[in-house]
């Protein structure tokens, strides 16, 4: 075998040699190149988005602090995870620190691929002005257990825009008081969003009640079903035990999941299958009322919309209101050199600083996990959607984190959409994922 | 049946080219305007961006994007063109180089196993990218090959030379032998023959090729997302990502982007038209 | 002519086979060492665990998972191969005599084939999506309204098909103008002495005389098809029941399930397929040539 990769290193360069130099090895891993540069740089993964370029402005005000550039490389989010962890499949990393979704602390803990921080992060960071939820689910591996491998970086969690002029429209008031015998506003229920839905649902006219997070492509879907299945008492199953069947399939999960589709005949076209972008989409292109989607995406709605759009906390059932949790936190690399790591954590200690989370927050979509800022005035003004904001961090939960989540989250969409594509029934789509969720993590050595 | 023969034929054209038409218009719209629920066909400068109706205000808007980078210290556009141009050059000129050479020796030398060794050629470009590119990762990672403009011009090269191999082997079967005979007979090497006297009459034919190999080095998908994802990505790595993009999909960039793609392609296409019959099916056709 | 030295004939060919042995051959070999281990992407260590992966596999191959991958494949290649090869002929016939602007025409009409399936599929989203996509609108102006193509689960199929339709109808059409070009006039001629009816004369004549070309197209445009991964991607993405082809599975359990072992196993079962398949290729080529050998039309 060695060999062969002799010969095959061997041909690469004679096929450079005869092409009078080639252009290849100049972009042999940048990684590389940087650590024998000098180690006063800090590179950062990301997925491409609004928030990670507030990152790299908070990064260049560190570098005029400090004198260490910090370089945030922001990735497509569609091949973001496998990119990253393709890239921990070699010798070293690109990056020294990588904000990782919530879901992959099991797999980045278990296979040593971040960087152990229980003994760390305490030292430079009083946890408890870290909001509970967000450390649990953010930082925690097993959630739960004092042991973090992450520190919070943006917070997010799933929420409503809607359309505030149609909803303060005197005729549209009108029609609604008088079909409904109550006042149109925020719906503080999920009865009352099933109306407001149905009232503003007019696909003659191109308009459209409610879009919902409904694509299959990676988590979306499992995201965009949580608030219904916690709200009506389910869920995915006993974090101790491991235990799925009879707990994710009983009468709660499959009633909310029934809820759920019911509520797409008030969904634009498309509307079964919707991921972020597409919701999005959806509502910026004016045709919908309400709009489920992450916080982190309303900075845009705001920018193309302006004074149009307004947002609200996921509806209740019974009492019960809860969120799924977003955002990511940041880990560092156990590949990255000793010496950048040690540059990874001054940079981490830095940004979490309660004075440099108040410059986090001025960002666009920066949403920090720093309980003071969350309750402050100052942070609940900010922007049109930061009240909401700040109310659905105390509602998060999470989806598995384990190291086979993956597998756990394609099982889930997959026969969640053929629930909502009428290809089974919800009970008989919740049975499937159990028995699968069930088998997954027995393999995995969860379930005994 | 002459009604029906036009009527296939306009049929055919609308079919061909009204989704390209709809990539041109999207290209020249502002965002607001490429997602709209009622489509918007007629370009009317001075339209409001977002109103009602089928009219649009065209703008360049989307055009000057290109050139513009997603953050600070990311490439744009044009530097993804350039990794794909890169990619695409250096891999066809080692695709013609080889392929001419091979092409020649089975031409004209009695070798053994002929048959088979040119079956084996042509049965590589029919192997699925994604069944074979897991081991060639973990290989090319002891190299430091991924996510290198090497990496993918190695692959591709060794992907194009099945088609330079039996495309070039078709044109050199036409060169008549009598030159090369009379050539040898006046004391010329074998080398010496095959540079001065068959290359010379093989331009057209490696010139073809070599358009054949640069628009599939280009085109290609499979190998690029799986290999090139982080540095040196290629253009159909980087139009994949937008569909992830957070803040909705930019279409008219992609659209603008998309035309300025696919134009050289195009005109590759219209220059080798007389020989894309002989290119699309390894040369086992001939016109 | 055949008195070159040994040298002089390997310096010609050798190092276009060695390359492609050592790119080609030798991860297929690494593949089949792989398919034993349960090696991940994402570390450098695995263990051997024998042929766990294929009573994996074996076991898949009951399992709906990979039957459903290969039943998409198959229903992929069956359904857009045949209405490629119905369109291109039926447009052959229409453009087979020349007219005023016909080379125009030809040249716009080869243009989808030319470009990228990945690059063109993605933006096939914004013209297919059933909330703002302009197909949907076009169809409401004939009365029609049209399916929900990239989420109903019985309309995404024929969405990846409906495009690749669209970039590889060209193709089979540029093959069967060559076809069709390639009778003699005087044939023609002479059925017309005949009388022979319209009917008759495709029947008897222009179907049998280019059905060999149209046999090496479809062949090719199988081989192709086979391997659908790049529409998929931009149309559904890969983890799609109703669209995931042989190579999307592959796709999503070696890359989004990093499992490159058992992924290796799938592999070795694709390439089985693949392999046999070229080598129906080959066959055909040689049957075609010693068919229209003295032709000089089709060589090897």
């Amino acid at each position: 075998m060695k060999i062969s990769l002799i010969l095959c290193a061997l041909l690469a360069s004679s096929v450079a040699a005869c092409k009078g130099g080639g252009s290849g090895p100049e972009a042999t891993g940048s990684g590389t190149a940087a650590t024998q540069a000098g180690p006063r740089s800090v590179t950062i993964w990301w997925a491409q988005w609004a928030p990670a370029d507030g990152l790299q402005e908070l990064g260049r005000e560190y570098q005029k602090e400090t004198g260490v550039t910090v370089n945030v490389h922001q990735i497509p989010w569609s091949s973001y995870q496998d990119q990253v962890f393709l890239n921990f499949g070699g010798d070293t990393t690109d990056f020294d620190i990588v904000v990782g979704d919530s879901q992959w602390l099991g797999r980045g803990a278990t296979s040593k691929l971040y960087l152990d921080l229980t003994d760390w992060l305490p030292t430079v960071l009083d946890l408890k002005t870290i909001h509970p939820a967000a450390l649990k689910y953010l930082c925690e591996y097993p959630s739960g257990t004092p042991h973090y491998f992450a520190a919070p970086c943006e917070t997010d969690a799933v929420g409503f825009a809607y359309r505030k002029d149609w909803f303060e429209d005197p005729a549209e008031k009108a029609a609604f008081n008088k079909k409904y015998k109550r006042d149109l506003a925020i719906p503080s229920n999920w009865d009352e969003f099933r109306d407001i839905a149905e009232f503003f649902n007019r696909p003659k006219a191109k308009r459209y009640g409610s879009a919902l997070l409904t694509g299959r492509g990676y988590d979306a879907l499992v995201m965009g079903y949580q608030p219904f299945l916690w709200d009506w008492g389910g869920s995915w199953g006993d974090s101790n035990t491991f235990a799925v069947k009879g707990i994710l399939d009983a009468r709660p999960g499959a009633d909310a999941l029934q809820f759920m589709k019911g509520l797409l005949r008030f969904a634009p076209n498309d509307g079964s299958n919707m991921d972020y972008g597409k919701v999005l989409e959806a509502f910026t292109s004016g045709s919908v009322a309400m709009a489920m989607n992450y916080f982190a995406f309303y900075p845009t709605i705001v920018r193309s919309m302006g004074a149009k759009a307004g947002f609200f906390v996921v509806p209740e059932k019974d009492g019960k209101r809860f969120t799924s949790l977003g955002g990511q936190g940041m880990s560092i690399s156990t590949k990255a050199p000793p010496a950048r790591q040690k540059l990874a954590k001054d940079f981490i200690a830095w940004f979490l600083a309660k004075q440099n989370q108040e410059r986090w927050i001025t960002k666009e979509a920066g949403f920090t996990a720093n309980v003071e800022i969350l309750n402050s005035p100052a942070f609940m003004n900010a922007t049109p959607y930061n009240k909401a904001f700040s109310e659905s961090v105390g509602l998060m939960r999470d989806f598995w984190n384990v190291p086979p989540y993956n597998e756990l989250l394609a099982s889930a969409a997959q026969h969640l959409g053929e629930a909502l594509d009428g290809a089974k029934a919800p009970e008989q789509a919740l049975g499937a994922i159990a028995e699968e969720h069930e088998r997954i993590l027995r393999e995995a050595g969860f379930r005994k | 049946m002459r009604a029906l023969r036009w009527v296939t034929i306009v049929l055919g054209v609308m079919f061909g080219l009204l989704p390209l038409l709809w990539l041109v218009l999207t290209a020249f719209k502002h965002h607001p305007d490429a997602i709209t629920t009622t489509a918007k066909f007629v370009p009317i400068p001075g339209t409001a961006v977002g109103s009602a109706g089928v009219a649009f205000s065209p703008t360049l808007e989307a055009f000057g994007a290109t050139g513009r980078a997603a953050a600070d210290g990311e490439p744009n556009f044009l530097d993804y063109v350039l990794n794909s141009a890169i990619i695409g050059l250096c891999s066809t000129a080692a695709s013609v180089g080889l392929g001419t050479s091979c092409a020649y020796g089975f031409s004209r030398f009695r070798i053994a196993g002929a048959k088979d060794w040119l079956f084996f050629v042509l049965s590589t470009r029919f192997f699925p990218p994604l069944a074979v590119v897991a081991p060639i990762l973990i290989m090319y990672r002891s190299v430091h090959l991924p996510n290198t403009h090497l990496g993918l011009i190695i692959l591709y090269s060794a992907f194009n030379l099945s088609l330079a191999t039996w495309l070039m082997k078709g044109f050199i079967d036409e060169i008549p032998r009598a030159y090369e005979e009379s050539a040898v007979v006046d004391g010329y090497s074998r080398m010496a023959t095959f540079f001065r006297l068959i290359l010379p009459q093989a331009r057209t034919g490696m010139a073809v090729t070599a358009v054949f190999c640069i628009i599939s080095s280009w085109n290609e998908f499979g190998f690029a997302m799986t290999l090139n994802n982080a540095h040196a990505v290629p253009v159909p790595v980087y139009f994949a990502g937008l569909q992830g993009n957070i803040e909705g999909v930019p279409w008219p960039r992609i659209a603008a982007g998309t035309l300025l793609f696919v134009s050289p392609i195009v005109a590759f296409t219209i220059m080798v038209r007389k020989h894309l019959l002989r290119g699309v099916t390894f040369g086992t056709i001939k016109q | 002519m055949k008195h070159d030295a040994a040298a002089i004939r390997i310096a010609f060919v050798a190092p276009t086979l060695v390359f492609l042995i050592v790119i080609d051959l030798f991860p297929l070999l690494y593949n089949v060492f792989l398919s034993f281990t349960n090696a991940q992407l994402s570390s450098a260590a695995y263990d051997f665990v024998g042929t766990r992966n294929y009573s994996a596999v074996l076991g898949e191959l009951a399992s709906p998972r990979f039957q459903d991958a290969l039943r998409t494949t198959g229903a992929f290649v069956v359904c857009a191969v045949a209405i490629e090869l119905l369109l291109g002929f039926v447009l052959a016939l229409a453009l087979r005599d020349s007219f005023r602007g016909r080379s125009a025409v030809l040249s716009l009409l080869l243009i989808p084939m030319m470009l990228s399936p990945a690059v063109m599929g993605l933006f096939w989203n914004l013209i297919l999506s059933a909330h703002n996509g302009v197909l949907n609108q076009a169809l409401e102006v004939l009365g029609i309204s049209g399916p929900h193509w990239l989420t109903d689960p019985h309309w995404k199929l024929p969405a990846v098909i409906l495009v690749d339709v669209w970039m590889w109808t060209p193709f089979m059409m540029l093959i069967a103008l060559a076809g069709l070009n390639a009778i003699p006039g005087y044939i023609y001629e002479a059925a017309e002495i005949d009388r022979a009816s319209t009917w008759a004369v495709f029947r008897r004549i222009t179907l049998p005389m280019t059905a060999p070309l149209l046999g090496l197209a479809v062949l090719l445009r199988c081989t192709d098809a086979l391997k659908q991964f790049d529409l998929v991607m931009a149309l559904t993405g890969p983890n799609d029941a109703s669209t995931q082809t042989v190579s999307a599975l592959l796709y999503q359990v070696t890359f989004a399930g990093q499992k490159v072992g058992l992924g290796g196993a799938y592999a070795c079962v694709v390439l089985v397929v693949v392999i046999a398949l070229a080598s129906v290729f080959t066959r055909y080529l040689d049957w075609l040539a010693g068919k229209q050998g003295r032709s000089g039309q089709v060589a090897t």
